[in-house]
Order: C-alpha cells, then structure tokens, then sequence
C-alpha cells in the first residue's frame, strides 16, 4: 500500500511491529521506482555498480527516515520528504566516488598576478582591451589577497573549478553549510571592498566581457 | 602545473575549448574571473544555508512541480539554487522523480 496519506506514514513507520514493516518496505518499493530513474545520467543504470550503489542507499534512507520523522512538518507527500533524502545521500556518495582522488586545485591567482597570463598576447583583444583587463585582473587578485583568508581563497577556487562543495568541505575539514556560509561571507567581502574601491562587479566584468567583441 | 592539467581533462567534457592551445590558459583564467564577478554581482546580504534550503527543497520541487512561480513564493531557495551547484543538481534530480510521480 503506497496511498497512504501524510499521517498515516507516520503513524505506521512510528507503529512498531508489522506496521512499520510493512511500511518500510512500501517505501523502499517507492524509492526504488524513483531513485534508479533519476539518477541514470549519473550511473550507468542495472549495472552492478548502479544496482549496489541505490540498494546502500535505500537502506540509508530508511534509517535516515526512522530518525528524521520528528523534522518532517508536513509541507510536501511524505513520499517527496524521502526521495530527497535519498537524493541528497546518493548525489553525495557519486561525488565522493568521482572525485576522491582528485585533489583540491591550487590557488591560480597570486599576489603579483599571473606571469603567463601577462606574457601570452590574446589577438582577440584590442591592445587598449588587453592592457584593461590585464590592470583590472591584478587589482583583483590583490583584492582577493587582503580580503581572503587562505580557505577562502582555497574554497573559491575549488568550486570555480567545478569542485562538488561537499568535497570540498570535506577536504578543508567543514561541512558543506560551513563552506557555504564561508564563502558567502568571502563574496560578501570583495563585493563590499570592490564598491569601496568605486566598483561594482558588473562594471568589472564588463571589462572581461569587451574581450573577444 | 600537473594539478591543474588534470584537472582540465576531468572537466574537459564540461569546459568550453579555447579558441587554439596557445591561449588556453588566458581563457580558463578569464572564464575564472568571469565566473567569480557573476557570483560576486549575484551576492546577496542574506542567503539562505545549505541545511536551510535542504529543509524545504521537498515542498519547493512540489510548488515547481505544480506549476506555481517558486522564484516569487521562495524567493530565497531559488537564489541559493542559482548560487550553490551541489544543491542545484540535488533539486534537479528530486524534480526528475517529482515530475515523474505527478
């Protein structure tokens, strides 16, 4: 029976015995139709990997769910309530499997700019453009330098490179609500130094977008 | 330097090629900059958390779901799912089995 109302989840799944036997195992049922379906651009799906992959995170669901009913308020099917905690537990054993053995990327940007950034002529640009955006790239990167602290900068670059910001934190020995607080605090701070300096990131950024025009 | 190439090839599929390899590197770092000023010109004062947006990312998809203008009702959730990819894909997928199950 996967009709049940809201309440009738709930009352099961905290019921004890044949109830909530039955009821996990609805569930599973419901997250195995779901689950496999959604993340098949991710993982070969019915391969073994897939197939070992959603049956450890089913399992993890249900456990997850038996702990977390307090937090359900109601907003959404309760079937929903489950399938994102499935989401979230399956995207995040994906991104620890396809990324663990790459390491954080270094900082690219330094205190004195980038030598071969400046060295390598862009023959899209106009001279005047090039020598812009050349001035405004290391006025930035000092901005970044005083502004920043080390994990900061460290974050900002990780995830600019496509870095999954659970790993991330994993790496930077966080949470990923940490690294986000984090950084959110690192781009509230150029924001606020750039306006300081007369700048707004829009007028920046049109500079690098004149490129190439 | 290794890093980095390695990186590239990871990312490859993802990447926009530059134009020839003599300026590839000047375009990673101008996409780079790019990419940081759009994040910087899209801060806000206040946003919502990761744990935040997880609370009601459930709620939020089924709003979507039901046709309903999220970015009016959950101004805030859609701003972090602009700024924050890892909660992006995270919304992707649920709406997948969402719109699916409707």
């Amino acid at each position: 029976m996967d009709k049940r109302t809201n309440e009738e989840w709930i009352a099961d799944l905290r019921a004890g015995g044949e109830p909530q036997a039955q009821a996990l195992e609805d569930l599973r049922a419901i997250i195995l139709r779901g689950l496999p379906y959604a993340i098949a651009g991710r993982i070969a799906p019915n391969s073994p990997e897939s197939e070992a992959l959603v049956e450890e995170i089913v399992q993890e669901t249900l456990m997850r769910v038996l702990d977390n009913l307090d937090t359900f308020e109601g907003r959404s099917q309760f079937t929903t309530w489950a399938h994102k905690i499935a989401v979230r537990a399956a995207l995040t054993e994906l991104r620890r499997v396809r990324w663990r053995e790459v390491p954080l990327p270094e900082m690219a940007m330094d205190e004195e700019g980038d030598a071969s950034y400046r060295e390598i002529p862009d023959n899209q640009a106009s001279p005047e453009d090039q020598v812009d955006r050349k001035d405004m790239m290391k006025r930035i990167n000092r901005i970044i330098m005083e502004e920043l602290t080390e994990k900061q900068r460290m974050a900002m670059t990780a995830t600019m490179e496509g870095f999954p910001l659970e790993e991330a934190a994993q790496r930077l020995g966080m949470n990923r609500n940490a690294l986000y607080k984090l950084m959110h605090d690192a781009r509230l701070r150029l924001k606020k130094r750039l306006e300081k300096e007369g700048l707004t990131p829009q007028q920046v950024l049109s500079v690098f977008e004149r490129v190439g025009k | 330097m290794k890093i980095k190439q390695i990186f590239q090839w990871l990312l490859g599929s993802n990447k926009k090629k530059s134009s020839s390899p003599q300026n590839g590197m000047q375009a990673d770092k101008s996409e780079m900059m790019q990419k940081v000023l759009t994040m910087l010109s899209n801060t806000q004062d206040v946003e919502m958390t990761c744990d935040e947006v997880f609370a009601v990312l459930d709620q939020f998809a089924e709003l979507a779901a039901r046709g309903e203008d999220v970015s009016r009702l959950m101004p805030l959730v859609q701003h972090h799912l602009d700024m924050c990819p890892d909660c992006q894909e995270e919304y992707k997928v649920l709406q997948r089995i969402v719109l699916n199950a409707v």
